[in-house]
Formats: structure tokens, C-alpha cells, sequence
């Protein structure tokens, strides 16, 4: 059985980069995508994906309120990898602490951007985990996430 | 109080001494005005009267000369680089005084200057003339007959019981040196008051690092939003290239595309953000406010964009604060629709109501070139300012348009 991949983030582009490095894996495939998080919760309710990669920074919904959201109002919430440009961004944090399970730099590699679904989907949120230095999962609940996730790896 | 074991240790101190030297200096600084004060008084000598004469020159060149030398701004530098050296005070950054250094900051420092002449011309003096003194007076209590002291019109007479002078005199430049530490203490108590920026000046300061910081925050966002945002795409869409290209070739042709396309939108945005940076006149430039929004146009125009400008209202009414973000709003609204809008036609509308100040710029979208994302990016900047004065902004397409339009209210509501 596949996992399931709901993407979000308002450029294009990255959609579609990110599409093609996950549908080219037998075991993973892209559900929908959404340029916004405001429609997130309906259609992650519709298709149930497994793992949400979601921009931070979006117009009218970003992706720290979508995160919430989808946390709030779902059962049993998809994992919630969050995709930024930079490591050291505020947002981020925000984010993690609005209940994502990590965070993937957008310069990761596509072997790195499926490995960490994989990872996520399979449930894994600590430390002991394998990691490369472009993505994260987050330690629940998150402590004081700054310190946490720039602990050297 | 001191405890004795610091006072005797005072001497030993090379703190001591880089006062006595700023003391020195101030000897030094004397020898002109007195020269100039000798000078005037023999000129006058043949009309006024002695005294007279005497008291006019002295009056003159002891205070009018140098309070006008004091209040000079060069002198003024040197008086706050001489105390940080060698009196040890912390004077907050003379820059924080522009060119044209205020009336009360002038007279501070023309207080300053006399207050360094005076105090180093009297303990010039005394060192100058305390040593032949001391050798006298030591020589006192074996001499015959009455003993000058030093070039001093003084005299004590000779013998045994002159031998009371000799401690004295052996004491007394021990003394001298804590009279000039002393000063010193005093002057390096005052020195921030006379030398430092007075409270206009720390805010004007004040107010300019804000702008700094600001202006560098700004270019971090923009190169995060632009440059950031680019590199992302090439990187996600390179990556994504190299694992499709033996299943998917059109994708791949497609992504080369899309990779070439977005670095070179990249590099024209770092471009930009570099040339604000290399800019070293904008920093120093007074902020500019609404009323140079005539040269913001035509600098527009003349890069190639075509720009009609609609400027109605009392625009040399609007508030400092509102009139300076609002030229930023402009500023950034017109380099986005430059950005964005190639050579379309751009319309900018500015209009300064009673309690509102309402400004539009619109550009017709190009219905071939879809907008890659572009909600809201370029337009946080334009966001934050609009927010900080409690205005609103919409943005967005219109009717066949890109439209941002901003209303600021003029005065701030309670």
C-alpha cells in the first residue's frame, strides 16, 4: 500500500518540482495539492493522505494556522512535515509548535525529501532516528523547539 | 572618601599622568590668547587708558576668543577625542552631531574649551613655575640674607628658621599632581554634559539607526523573499528534473525551463537588493517623504516604465511619520509593478482626503504570462508599513488589473 501526499505552497513550481521526486517512488504518491492552506482540512478529510508537506509562508492562510487546523479538527490528523526556504526562520518554529512533526528544507535532496515522508508516515518524531541535516522531525511534544531542532546532529 | 592606601597610590597611576598630559595640552592652548591678549593691550594703550585698555583685552581674548574657537566643530572633535584618550570618559559617538551641530551644542562645547584652557592654564603655570620655587626654598635654611623664591617676588629670609619651608616645598608637587588629578576627576565629571549630544540629537540619532535597521531588514526580507524563493524553485524543480528524465522527458525539458526562468528572475532581484546595498549616499540621504514623489516618478519613468501619476490633496500636509512610510509604500509598490508588470502601462493615483490618505496603483495583468505564485510575495514589506501606521491595504487582481490600493489615516485614533 501506498502513502499518501497532500502538498501545499502557494508557488507553483515548488508544487510541481515536489510532485514529480514524490510520484517517481513506487510506495509514494500525491494525492492533491492546494496553493493556500485554507481549504487544507476539507480535502485532507477527502483523501486522507498519510503526510501534508506545507509551505509556511502562504497569502490569506499560512501554513502555522492551516497546521492548527488540521490538528484541531481532525481525529486522526495526517503528519505534518513543514517545507521552508530557511532553517532559521521564526515561522518555522511557530509551526512546530502549532503541532508539525518536522520541518524539510526546500534545498533537500529528493532522496531526502522522500526518505523523511517515509520516515514521518512510519511514525517516527524523535531524535534516535536517522537524520540528514536537511530535515528534521520534531520532538513531541516539543520542548523549547529551537534548542531542540539546532542541536547539532 | 578614598581610603589613604588609593591616595598614595594615585601618583603611581598612568591614568595620572594622561590627565596631567590633557592638562598640559590645555597649557599649551592658552599661549595664543595670551600672546593675542598682550597684543590688543599694547594697541589700545595710546587711546584708553591703561587699566582700561588692560581690561577690555583681557576680557576679549580671555573669554570671546576662545568660546568663539570652542564653538567650532572641528574643535569640538578634537576636544571629545583629547577626553575619551586621556581623561577616560565615555562621550556617546561624535557622528551622532551632523554638520550643523545646534546653537546649545556650540555653546556647550565653547564651555567645554574655555573650562580646558583655564584649568590647564593654571596648572601649566603652577608646574612651569613651582620647580625653581621648590630649589629655593630648600636652599633657604643655608643661606644668608633673604632668598627668593624661585622667579617669584616673594622672598623668605635665610637661616635655620627658614628650615619649617623645606618639607613644604618637597610636598608641594606631590600636591600639584592631585590638584590636576582632582581637575581632571571634575572635568571628566562634566565632560558628558558639555561634550556628549544633547537629547535632540541622541533622538534624531536614535531615529536614524531605527531607519538603519529597518532599511536592513528590509533587504533580509526581500532577498528571503526573492532570491530564497528562487534558489528553492531551482533546487526543488533541478531535483525533481533529474529523477524524471528517463520516465518524463517533456517535465524535465519543461522544468529546464521553468529552472532558467526563475534564476534569472533570482539574479535580477539580487541585483537590485546589492545595488540598495552598494548605495552608501541612500543611507546618508535624509529620509525621503511624500514631497519628493515627483522625482520618485520621474526616476520611474526614466528607467523605462511608463507611469501616470495622479497627486491631489494638501500632500505637504500629511504628517512626517505617514508622509515618509507612504513614499516607501509607493516606492516598493512601483519597483513590484516594475518587477512584474515588464512594460505595462502603470497608474498611480495619491490623494489626501481630511482624515484619510488614499493611494492606488494599478497595472493591466498579461493575460499570456501567468503569475507563478506571486500572492503576497514583494507585498509583506508594503503589509508591515501599512500595519504599523494602522492603515489597510487590499492586492490583488482586478478586473484585468493588479491593484494594490492603501488607506492610511492621517492622524492616529486613541
Amino acid at each position: 500500500m501506498s502513502l499518501g501526499v497532500v502538498l501545499v505552497d502557494d508557488e507553483p513550481l515548488i508544487r510541481s518540482g515536489l510532485r514529480a521526486i514524490i510520484n517517481a517512488e513506487p510506495d509514494l504518491s500525491v494525492l492533491g495539492e492546494a496553493d493556500d492552506g485554507a481549504g487544507v482540512t476539507a480535502m485532507v478529510r477527502r483523501l486522507r493522505p498519510d503526510v501534508v508537506l506545507m509551505d509556511v509562508r502562504m497569502p490569506v492562510v499560512d501554513g502555522i494556522e492551516a497546521t492548527r487546523r488540521l490538528l484541531a479538527n481532525l481525529d486522526e490528523p495526517p503528519r505534518v512535515l513543514v517545507l521552508t526556504t530557511f532553517e532559521n526562520d521564526d515561522y518555522v518554529f511557530d509551526a512546530l509548535r502549532a503541532g508539525a512533526s518536522g520541518f524539510l528544507l526546500k534545498r533537500a535532496r529528493p532522496d531526502e525529501v522522500v526518505r523523511a515522508i517515509r520516515l514521518l508516515a512510519a511514525g517516527t518524531h524523535c531524535s534516535s532516528q536517522p537524520r540528514s541535516a536537511n530535515w528534521r522531525p520534531a520532538a513531541h511534544p516539543p520542548p523549547q523547539p529551537p534548542a531542540a531542532l539546532t542541536a547539532p546532529v | 572618601m578614598p581610603r589613604p592606601r588609593e591616595l598614595l597610590a594615585i601618583p603611581a597611576r598612568r591614568s595620572t599622568w594622561r590627565r596631567y598630559a590633557y592638562h598640559v595640552i590645555g597649557a599649551a592652548l592658552v599661549a595664543p590668547y595670551v600672546t593675542l591678549t598682550g597684543f590688543v593691550a599694547l594697541a589700545l594703550q595710546g587711546g584708553a587708558g591703561v587699566v582700561a585698555a588692560w581690561t577690555i583685552a583681557i576680557a576679549a581674548c580671555c573669554l570671546v576668543a576662545p568660546i568663539a574657537t570652542g564653538m567650532l566643530a572641528p574643535v569640538r572633535m578634537l576636544e571629545i577625542a583629547a577626553a575619551r584618550l586621556l581623561l577616560g570618559v565615555e562621550v556617546d559617538d561624535a557622528d551622532l552631531i551632523r554638520d550643523a551641530a545646534s546653537w546649545s551644542t556650540r555653546w556647550r562645547s565653547a564651555a567645554w574649551f574655555v573650562a580646558h584652557v583655564a584649568v590647564g592654564g593654571v596648572i601649566g603655570t603652577l608646574t612651569v613655575i613651582l620647580p625653581p620655587v621648590v630649589v629655593s626654598a630648600c636652599s633657604a635654611p643655608f643661606a644668608t640674607g633673604d632668598v627668593q623664591l624661585g622667579r617669584l617676588d616673594a622672598t623668605v629670609p635665610g637661616g635655620p628658621e627658614s628650615a619649617w619651608l623645606v618639607p613644604l616645598a618637597l610636598l608641594s608637587p606631590a600636591a600639584l599632581v592631585y590638584l590636576a588629578v582632582g581637575a581632571g576627576a571634575l572635568l571628566a565629571r562634566v565632560a558628558p554634559r558639555l561634550l556628549g549630544p544633547s537629547p535632540a540629537e541622541q533622538l534624531g540619532a536614535a531615529q536614524r539607526r531605527a531607519d538603519r535597521l529597518a532599511e536592513r531588514n528590509r533587504l533580509a526580507r526581500e532577498l528571503h523573499d526573492s532570491v530564497g524563493h528562487a534558489l528553492s524553485i531551482v533546487t526543488v524543480q533541478a531535483g525533481a528534473a533529474g529523477r524524471v528524465l528517463d520516465s518524463d522527458l517533456a517535465f524535465a525539458r519543461q522544468a529546464l525551463s521553468d529552472i532558467e526562468t526563475s534564476a534569472r528572475n533570482g539574479l535580477r532581484d539580487l541585483d537590485h537588493v546589492l545595488g540598495l546595498l552598494r548605495d552608501d549616499s541612500a543611507a546618508r540621504a535624509p529620509t525621503p517623504t511624500l514631497a519628493d514623489l515627483q522625482r520618485l516618478v520621474a526616476s520611474t519613468r526614466s528607467a523605462g516604465i511608463d507611469v501616470t501619476a495622479e497627486l491631489t490633496g494638501r500632500i505637504d500636509e500629511v504628517p512626517q511619520a505617514v508622509s515618509r512610510e507612504a513614499y516607501r509604500i509607493v516606492q516598493e509598490s512601483l519597483t513590484n509593478a516594475a518587477r512584474h508588470a515588464d512594460d505595462a502601462p502603470v497608474s498611480l493615483t495619491l490623494n489626501v482626503g481630511a482624515e484619510h490618505l488614499e493611494l492606488k496603483l494599478t497595472n493591466p495583468l498579461d493575460a499570456s504570462r501567468p503569475r507563478h505564485g506571486g500572492g503576497g510575495r514583494g507585498l509583506n514589506g508594503i503589509q508591515e508599513r501599512v500595519a504599523s501606521l494602522r492603515g489597510q491595504v487590499t492586492a490583488g487582481p482586478d478586473a484585468g488589473e493588479w491593484r494594490i490600493a492603501v488607506s492610511l489615516p492621517l492622524h492616529p485614533t486613541p
